[in-house]
């Protein structure tokens, strides 16, 4: 892992869907070690810019630089392999397969046998309640344990970035508050640099560094927790 | 009586552990499979099809106690004597046919369209993108050893070296425009092929257009003729049998390297596309890769499938490779088990056999075969011997521990 302070940085990016103009003028920064939120209301395109940052909607204008190297054309499969990973509703677990293959499946890029087995012990240890169903299969999980299935397994890798991509969805609030104590558990002990893209407006501020509030495709205002609660912004009922 | 046979070897297992496990195990339902292979295809139709709806029936009632799944399971631990067996009963297995011709003759066509099928179920099963268009692949694997032999003059092993290459390419060719697409368009976009393929070859002058290419040269091996008459102490065996005997050969090794893709890196990538591509893209998977993958592999065997059919009736004409024949190769699949290496053979000779079987009845024959199907798709829509859960342990060969097995045991 380069030391670099950017760990991702984007720099008036565009995409589009077909004709219909989805993200414009997107710059952001993410350093290293943060919880950066991007927050924002439904088709606010928060999506989008996740798909964005892993390739898998094409930017039409502007540069996406991770640790100091332009992936703005990469294909999403080599920029997972230099240490990006996701958890979303639309990336969920493979249903047909026991728990323990999906999070395997998770280090699929890792080679080396005895590290992988390290890096399992520990996903167990991290989550326990994987362990008591790890030959039981993906679908048949319950919401929060399927959410946990797929933050374990993107830890497995040891990401440089983990993006979270509205991991409190349909979630039981008791289950949501442990996603978010996991999120802070991560960033403080694991050091890992985490995006989070939420609508949960005041639960995400609580856990993050920094935060970005995207509406209609456009960055509308950026800063630290207190400057967004001061500024006023989220009183806007759409943002709430 | 083979279905006795079948309720012994349970109870012998049931009773003593140490014998469920053991390789003799193994041999036991290798012999069970043989001797019911040979009942099915020896006796008339009567009675081979009463076979085989029992053997169905007794499997999914047996299945209730997760039998298949063990049976699998003692295969993969008893690997070796199990493909030794195997492939000494295969050996063993054209002979018994003695004279029989028209046996013989269905008995390769099962064994080729078992081919074709593991072809197709790396397309279908594996990576769940509906191919319509497998007797193409057949298609383009039979012309080459016609043009080969029949045009050129050439061995028509140089034929089927041919087919084989210009299998893969096709099915690289094909499998590039399925990147951009997905589901039933992707379907439409194979059916499209298929169509155009055996439109071109009955227009095509040079293959023979409607009347197609006959004549094709059989194949030799070290000047040893594989299709004709040998007598074998004293007994005259019909022509197939050496023939069988190749096909056979080549389908163990082609079940073997489709059981080996299956449990490699790329057959857990084939299985994480089918389910959820973007999550497989995540995972840092190549999906583009592994599609065209899992559609060059596939042409190569069902050009495989083509060049032994050639071989086996002397011709390749249109009529042989249409739509139709795709249609079939699909139901073999899915009547099998889609995703299970065994499950399809099992079905690709199932079909086979009651098609072949039916011949007589020309006019209820394609009832029968819907009827067929139409029963299987409500009584158990995942084939006979489905996809398995796919689980940790049986890949990397790791036994688990005493506390895993216990938890197991425990969970069962």
């Amino acid at each position: 892992m380069s030391k670099t302070d950017l760990l991702l940085e984007s720099n008036g990016l565009y995409t589009s869907y077909g004709r219909i103009p989805m993200l414009m003028d997107v710059s952001f920064r993410l350093r290293e070690g943060e919880i950066c939120a991007i927050l924002g209301a439904n088709g606010a395109g928060k999506t989008t810019l996740v798909k964005a940052i892993l390739g898998m909607v094409k930017a039409d204008k502007g540069t996406m630089t991770f640790e100091g190297e332009d992936i703005t054309t990469m294909p999403t499969h080599k920029r997972v392999a230099k240490g990006i990973q996701v958890v979303s509703a639309e990336t969920g677990t493979f249903p047909k397969m026991t728990v323990e293959k999906n999070l395997r499946l998770g280090a699929y890029n890792i080679t080396d046998q005895k590290l992988l087995e390290e890096r399992c012990e520990e996903a167990y240890e991290s989550f326990p309640v994987l362990k008591e169903r790890l030959h039981q299969k993906a679908g048949t999980l319950s919401g929060g344990e399927r959410t946990m299935l797929a933050i374990a397994r993107a830890c497995i890798n040891k990401p440089d970035l983990l993006i979270m991509d509205e991991p409190s969805l349909g979630l039981a609030p008791i289950v949501v508050d442990e996603v978010f104590r996991i999120v802070r558990k991560l960033n403080r002990e694991n050091d890992m640099s985490i995006m989070l893209v939420e609508q949960n407006v005041v639960k995400s501020l609580g856990v993050s560094d920094y935060g970005y509030i995207i509406q209609k495709g456009q960055i509308i205002f950026e800063g630290n927790p207190d400057q967004i609660n001061e500024s006023g912004i989220l009183d806007n009922p759409v943002m709430s | 009586m083979t279905i006795m046979n079948r309720k012994d070897g349970k109870v012998n297992t049931m009773k003593n552990k140490k014998i469920y496990d053991s390789p003799f195990a193994v041999i036991l339902c290798n012999l069970i499979l043989f001797l019911l292979v040979y009942f099915v295809v020896m006796s008339d139709y009567a009675v081979s099809l009463a076979i085989i709806a029992v053997v169905i029936v007794a499997v999914l009632l047996v299945n209730r106690f997760d039998l298949i799944n063990k049976i699998f399971d003692l295969y993969i631990r008893h690997k070796k004597t199990a493909l030794i067996s195997g492939l000494i009963l295969g050996i063993i297995y054209p002979f018994s046919l003695a004279d029989n011709v028209y046996v013989a003759h269905i008995a390769t066509l099962a064994v080729i369209y078992g081919i074709a099928c593991l072809g197709l179920n790396f397309q279908m099963g594996s990576t769940d993108m509906t191919n319509f268009a497998p007797a193409a692949f057949m298609g383009i694997g039979a012309y080459s050893v016609a043009i080969a032999s029949v045009k050129m003059g050439l061995s028509p092993w140089i034929g089927m070296l041919a087919g084989l290459v210009l299998s893969g390419v096709f099915g690289f060719l094909i499998g590039l425009p399925t990147l951009k697409t997905k589901g039933y368009y992707l379907s439409l976009v194979t059916m499209a092929i298929q169509l155009a393929f055996t439109e071109l070859v009955r227009i095509w002058p040079f293959v023979g257009g409607d009347d197609g290419l006959s004549g094709v040269e059989r194949y030799k091996l070290f000047g040893f003729e594989l299709y004709k008459r040998y007598t074998i102490f004293g007994i005259r065996m019909s022509p197939q049998i050496p023939y069988l005997l190749l096909c056979i050969v080549f389908l163990v090794l082609c079940t073997y390297i489709a059981m080996r893709v299956y449990f490699s890196r790329t057959g857990i990538a084939m299985n994480t596309v089918a389910q959820d591509e973007i999550a497989a893209n995540c995972m840092g998977i190549n999906v583009s890769r592994t599609k065209l993958f899992a559609f060059v592999i596939g042409g190569i065997y069902c050009g495989l499938a083509g060049t032994l059919f050639a071989g086996l009736e002397g011709y390749a004409g249109p009529a042989t490779y249409n739509f139709q024949k795709s249609l079939m190769l699909i139901c073999m699949v899915i009547l099998g088990g889609m995703d299970n290496s065994i499950g399809v053979v099992v079905g690709a000779f199932i079909l086979a056999i009651i098609t072949e079987k039916l011949r007589d009845f020309a006019d209820f024959q394609q009832l029968i075969y819907g009827a067929v199907l139409v029963i299987m798709l409500i009584v158990r829509p995942d084939g006979i011997i489905p996809w398995r859960v796919r689980n940790h342990d049986l890949i990397t060969k790791r036994t688990p521990n005493i506390a895993e097995k216990a938890q197991l045991k425990s969970e069962v």
